[in-house]
């Protein structure tokens, strides 16, 4: 990377994360977490499931304590924030669920208009609705304004969880498996749409998926986690031509 | 072996406890933080009265109109039928209004609230609440908690009203008193030491259905059962709750009357 040519930005730390920890009654999750993330890049964990990939992301977000460790994001530390501050860096730092967590009892519109009402961003309705009307424009939902959750396909919810995230204009965006049960159409799609958010809301990501055509595109690098720590790094064509054959396996298709 | 499963059920009630305490706790904490979630409140209190109307009026309704007829041959053995409206409205006042209104709102508006909250938990939206910056223990668990406090009061008041009509017509279906009269029979015993008791304790009961069904729900655990669990277990424990707190109530009444007589 040539720091000349790259603008200064480019070289800040956003999320600094160091031996971080975590056990659930015993069982050590996350053992030894090392990640640093530069703005504007993007990072692919892969892993098996119900291996920590879940609880690291939420740990950012500090949905979830860690034991012990330093992390860091925008170069503070997460878990001595109060919950102003917690409330500040979560509208700074976007979250999509793995299973969507739209809210059921509201329509598209209430759901999208929520994160922006609560923190008191905007009051104005009329800039509200333009706002709304961009973002589902974005991921291509007009039509869904108006409707319930449950009246959504599992591709659309999968949007409107992205819509709702957008709105915010976070600087960084934890996916949670953003493409998983969907067809391999609509996971493309997906996966162009984040690439697409990345360019344009200039986003620094962590991407968690098992699809590997989103982690080809949408990475700038890999992780691989395991037993509770990175086992392998590098670019998707490093690990995908690595030496060793167990980080080969996870890139293998039928 | 049976007393390891004694030893277990002790210790889960204590958790139970524990745990039910520590959210009370924080429920107060969280009651005089800002902000307040008018709109919400309103939203819940209104969904409460709107769900629950028609059957504690069909209830209450059939209770007067039952526990009159019944009362009837026996009053007539002494001679004494001018005290039936009397008695019938201090037991309902006293006991059969807030306890009936109370056990319907638990059923329904208790299990609700659990079924509602632990599929939030399970679907993780009250972790999207959170990180949206909106502290759900705010805006879900303090407006369901509070529209139960408020609106078992008014649905007990509406119960009592209902009731005193089925025992009217109960009544008229012998004799022909009018409603004035019956009503003056009615409210000739009961003095506001009856009252005072017996509005004070639904509050409490209303407080009861809405923290437990909150904490069953928020602490729902992961999967489709553990929502079907905290409906259920929040119906359980509240309707047991209600039931020792109208003892404890029934002990403390009697002291007031003791102390205003
Ligand atoms: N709140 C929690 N309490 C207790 N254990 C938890 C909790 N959250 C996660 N775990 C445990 O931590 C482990 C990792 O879970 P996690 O959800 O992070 O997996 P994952 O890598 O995201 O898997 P998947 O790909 O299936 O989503 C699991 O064993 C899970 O049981
Ligand atoms: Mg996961």
């Amino acid at each position: 990377m040539s720091e000349i040519s790259e603008h200064i930005d480019q070289n800040e730390t956003l999320i600094e994360i160091k031996n971080l920890q975590k056990a659930f009654n015993g069982n050590q999750v996350l053992k030894d977490i090392n990640l640093t993330i530069k703005r504007s890049e993007n990072i692919v964990v892969l892993g098996k499931s119900g291996i920590g990939k879940s609880v690291l992301i939420k740990c950012i977000v500090g949905l979830i304590q860690p034991d012990s460790g330093v992390l860091k994001v925008f170069g503070r530390e997460v878990t001595e924030m109060n919950q102003k501050e917690l409330n500040d860096l979560r509208t700074r730092v976007g979250f999509i669920f793995q299973g969507n967590a739209l809210y059921d009892s509201m329509t598209v519109r209430e759901n999208l208009e929520f994160p922006l009402r609560r923190n008191k961003i905007m009051k104005d309705t009329k800039l509200i609705n333009e706002l709304i009307l961009d973002v589902l424009d974005s991921v291509g939902l007009l039509e869904a304004i108006d409707k319930m959750p449950s009246e959504l396909s599992g591709g659309m919810k999968k949007r409107i969880g992205l819509a709702r995230t957008l709105i915010l204009k976070p600087e960084i965006i934890l996916y949670d498996e953003p493409t998983t049960g969907l067809d391999p159409l609509t996971a493309r799609e997906i996966s162009n749409l984040i690439v697409k958010i990345q360019q344009k809301y200039k986003a620094t990501s962590i991407i968690i998926t098992h699809d590997l055509n989103c982690a080809k595109i949408a990475s700038d690098r890999l992780m691989i986690l395991h037993d509770g720590v990175f086992k392998a790094k590098g670019s998707f064509d490093e690990l995908k031509n690595s030496e060793n054959s167990w980080v080969r396996s996870f890139f293998e298709t039928v | 072996m049976s007393s390891y499963s004694e030893n277990n059920s002790i210790q889960t009630f204590l958790t139970e406890l524990g745990g039910l305490s520590r959210f009370t706790v924080q429920f107060f904490r969280e009651l005089f933080r800002p902000p307040y979630e008018h709109k919400e409140f309103l939203k819940q209190a209104y969904s409460i009265g709107l769900n629950t109307l028609p059957l504690i009026g069909i209830t209450a309704f059939i209770m007067g109109l039952v526990l009159t007829l019944q009362s009837k041959p026996v009053l007539e053995e002494f001679g004494a039928e001018s005290w039936l409206p009397g008695m019938v409205s201090v037991s309902i006042v006293r006991e059969i209004g807030p306890v009936i209104t109370a056990l319907i709102c638990a059923g329904k508006v208790g299990s609700g609230i659990g079924a509602e909250l632990g599929s939030m938990r399970v679907t993780e939206q009250i972790d999207a609440m959170e990180v949206s910056g909106t502290n759900p223990m705010n805006y879900l668990v303090v407006t369901r908690v509070l529209s139960t406090t408020f609106m078992i009061p008014i649905l007990v008041f509406y119960a009592d009203a209902v009731s005193f009509y089925g025992s009217y017509l109960a009544v008229n279906l012998h004799d022909f008193i009018s409603l004035p009269l019956f009503m003056n029979l009615a409210f000739d015993p009961l003095h506001f030491y009856d009252l005072i008791p017996a509005t004070i304790k639904t509050f409490f009961f209303g407080f009861a259905i809405g923290i437990i069904g909150c904490y069953k729900g928020y602490y729902s655990e992961k999967g489709t059962e553990g929502v079907g669990k905290a409906a259920n277990s929040a119906v359980v424990i509240s309707s047991l709750v209600i039931f020792i707190m109208d003892l404890i109530a029934v002990q403390l009444a009697d002291l007031f009357n003791v102390f205003m007589r």
